[in-house]
């Protein structure tokens, strides 16, 4: 008999099949923070600059939405992984700041410094 | 460019006491020497609970653990780890706990750094929208490992060995809840999650729903399991309409996948999840007052006992956890009740999320070790007070807490040591007041707020709630009189001891803290007719300084002529005339005019 365990170990292996197969060892991934306080600092319009970005043909690029990490006042937050590299994390970030962080980071891999969160 | 690094040294008690500062020395010494110092950085963590390891070093990217690291180590850290990325596999621990996955992101910002994310583990890291995102942290193996090799006597046990107290504010042992839930003989038990979060400027449980919905559905699949029960509820205010969402999305999901619903994961357990609305009365927090709330009754408390593990949700055995309680419970089935009684204080075990608010430089959500100090998380974690303000007083535990002053400041945060100095853990609100902030206005404030939320089923607190507003409202106003004070001391003590629920006995503690911890300021307004912050309108006056230039600026806004003077020349306030609405004070461009 197959135990929950067994099952469940299973279930994973496919969910992360599934999460990879969306892009997941893109080179980069980016989240942006989408709860009600993100929300209401501006992140519905960062997320769309980035969706955009992608739908226009921003390739290797994994995009995600994600919670609340708990730093308020440097809302909206993006973070930018790359495998092998400390993952950025910027804040306060406004459509301006998207494009800029495309542009510069995803595009050229020149981290912005002056919104990176220390 | 050379590549970046960050090593986080754990700074946690017991590594403490393994030295990591002079750990630290030697790798500033160490990286100067291959002049690394601006390539690579180094930080001090909290607790990174692994401490019988310790001291521990982590290096990112990577997140390479090195356990039990002497000084001796380090060149040979530098030099293989960091000069030719090449670990050093000796040193290395693989640990695998789960809230690890939060500090690969986050770990070198130094507001998280010093923090430990248990119950927030995932919040910010995964999309709480997918259940794939869910499943690929180990999410619902607590509940299937449960289903597979344990009984519920064991689940029960296991959480009782963990030390975890509710975590909604009172601090009553989980597993003794769980215990005497499981123990009642019935054809049907009830299992809720009260997400009914009311205090003002709390917001974890929000975020944690929002962030994770997935974790609070699997605590509470494992909690019906303990306890025999087919059936859970989720109450939760209808106005968090984004976290409501999110958790109907994860309930179905979780349906979908055969996490909830008839035989989960093949086995014989079956666990149903209903989400009910709450319309948002603060007294709907209390247990018995939710389960009438969810019966379709006006949401009142009822005297306890019985209580709800004996007879609550339709007369049923009840077992009812906050949010912040079931988010714990996957960690500790997983990562074990004796690592998650390793961490925290002799009788409060775990970590607490706070919602740090007020006037501090960094707000925002903070999980913490049991026994962190307020000054830790206030100075090293909040970064202390903008502005160059003075720190007046920390208020915790939102409208049922209290003030304390700054000599409480070096308190750590456990149930009992906070009662001790006055205040209660509660569910995590915590508001630091500046000295731009009056007591008596504060107090004043959450008294108004309980006073509007009580049910009006008990004298005391119906009442009562409301003549201590009267008394407060004349302090600030100038009218106090001597026995005011007294007066207010009495009735305090009066309510707590004779109201029906907790919202009445609590309701008194901002006032009964506050003219304990700041008595001065209750007797400046009383007697000396001042308010020292200049909050209580009534109880400071404007004046025009010499900085004044004569431009009229003043005048012209003042609707009831008080302002007087001679073009260029420096303008006077009458004080008989003036109303305090302070229109002249916003006019001024030059700074001119004080509050005095």
């Amino acid at each position: 008999m197959v135990t929950p365990l067994q099952k469940i170990k299973k279930k994973r292996a496919e969910a992360i099949n599934r999460i990879i197969s969306k892009g997941y060892l893109s080179s980069k991934r980016v989240y942006v923070g989408m709860a009600t306080c993100e929300i209401a600092a501006g992140s519905k319009e960062v997320m769309q600059v980035f969706q955009e970005a992608v739908n226009g043909g921003l390739t290797d690029v994994y995009l995600s939405q994600k919670g609340c990490a708990g730093r308020c006042n440097l809302e909206p937050t993006v973070e930018v992984v790359e495998e092998g590299k400390i993952p950025v994390k910027y804040g306060k970030i406004n459509p301006e700041r998207a494009k800029e962080i495309i542009e510069k980071h995803i595009k050229k891999g020149q981290v912005i410094r002056d919104w990176v969160i220390k | 460019m050379k590549k970046e690094y960050v090593i986080t040294l754990c700074d946690g008690p017991t590594c403490m006491r393994n030295r990591s500062k002079e750990l630290k020395s030697i790798i500033q010494e160490e990286l100067q020497r291959h002049n690394l110092l601006d390539t690579v950085r180094i930080m001090l963590s909290g607790c990174l609970g692994m401490c019988s390891k310790g001291p521990i070093l982590i290096i990112n990217p990577g997140y390479i653990i090195y356990g039990e690291v002497s000084l001796k180590d380090i060149p040979e850290i530098i030099q293989q780890h960091i000069l030719k990325n090449k670990p050093v596999a000796r040193l290395i621990i693989e640990e695998d706990h789960l809230y690890n996955r939060f500090f690969r992101i986050f770990g070198d910002v130094k507001f998280f750094g010093k923090q430990m994310r248990i119950a927030l583990r995932n919040c910010g890291i995964i999309d709480p929208e997918k259940v794939d995102d869910y499943l690929s942290v180990r999410g619902y193996e607590a509940l299937a490992k449960v289903l597979t090799d344990k009984t519920p006597p064991q689940v029960i046990a296991e959480i009782k060995k963990s030390g975890l107290r509710g975590r909604g504010g009172a601090g009553f042992p989980t597993g003794l809840k769980w215990e005497l839930t499981a123990k009642e003989k019935s054809d049907e038990k009830f299992v809720i999650c009260n997400a009914d979060e009311g205090d003002p400027g709390a917001f974890m449980d929000r975020s944690t729903i929002e962030g994770d919905p997935h974790t609070v559905i699997e605590g509470m699949c494992i909690g019906g399991y303990a306890i025999g029960a087919y059936k859970g509820i989720i109450y939760i205010r209808a106005e968090y309409s984004l976290a409501i969402n999110r958790i109907e999305k994860a309930v179905a999901g979780a349906y979908e996948n055969g996490f909830l619903g008839q035989n989960i994961l093949g086995s014989n357990f079956s666990f149903d999840i209903e989400i009910r609305l709450g319309a948002g009365a603060f007294v709907c927090g209390e247990e018995t007052a939710l389960i009438h709330s969810i019966e379709g009754s006006r949401g009142m408390p009822r005297p306890r006992p019985p209580y709800p593990s004996v007879e609550g949700l339709f007369g049923k055995p009840t077992l009812i956890n906050n949010v912040e309680t079931w988010a714990n419970i996957p960690v500790i089935v997983l990562d074990g009740a004796d690592w998650f009684s390793s961490i925290g204080t002799e009788k409060s075990k775990g970590t607490k999320v706070f919602a740090l608010a007020g006037k501090i430089s960094n707000t925002g959500l903070v999980e913490v070790p049991m026994g962190t100090t307020l000054r830790e998380i206030i100075y090293d974690i909040g970064e202390g007070i903008p502005n160059g303000k003075k720190f007046k007083a920390v208020q915790t535990g939102g409208p049922s807490g209290g003030c304390l002053s700054e000599e409480y400041l070096d308190t750590p945060i456990d149930y009992e040591s906070l009662a001790k100095a006055g205040s209660i853990m509660g569910s995590g609100g915590m508001i630091v007041i500046d000295e731009d902030s009056c007591m008596v206005n504060m107090a004043k404030f959450f008294l108004e707020f309980t006073q509007n939320e009580s049910c009006g089923k008990c004298t005391p607190c119906r009442e009562g709630t409301k003549r201590m507003l009267e008394i407060l409202t004349r302090i600030s106003t100038g009218k106090g009189v001597a026995e005011d004070l007294d007066k207010l001391q009495r009735l305090g003590m009066m309510i707590k001891k004779s109201s029906l629920c907790g919202l009445g006995q609590s309701a008194p503690n901002p006032v009964l803290s506050t003219l304990k911890n700041f008595r001065d300021e209750y007797e400046e307004h009383v007697f000396k007719k001042h308010c020292r912050a200049h909050v209580c309108k009534q109880l400071f006056n404007y004046a025009i300084s010499d900085k004044c230039i004569g431009c009229g600026a003043c005048k012209k806004v003042c609707p009831t002529e008080a302002i007087s003077g001679e073009l260029k020349q420096q303008y006077l306030i009458k004080q008989n005339k003036c109303i305090q609405c302070g229109n002249c004070f916003k006019a001024c461009k030059f700074q001119a005019i004080n509050k005095v």
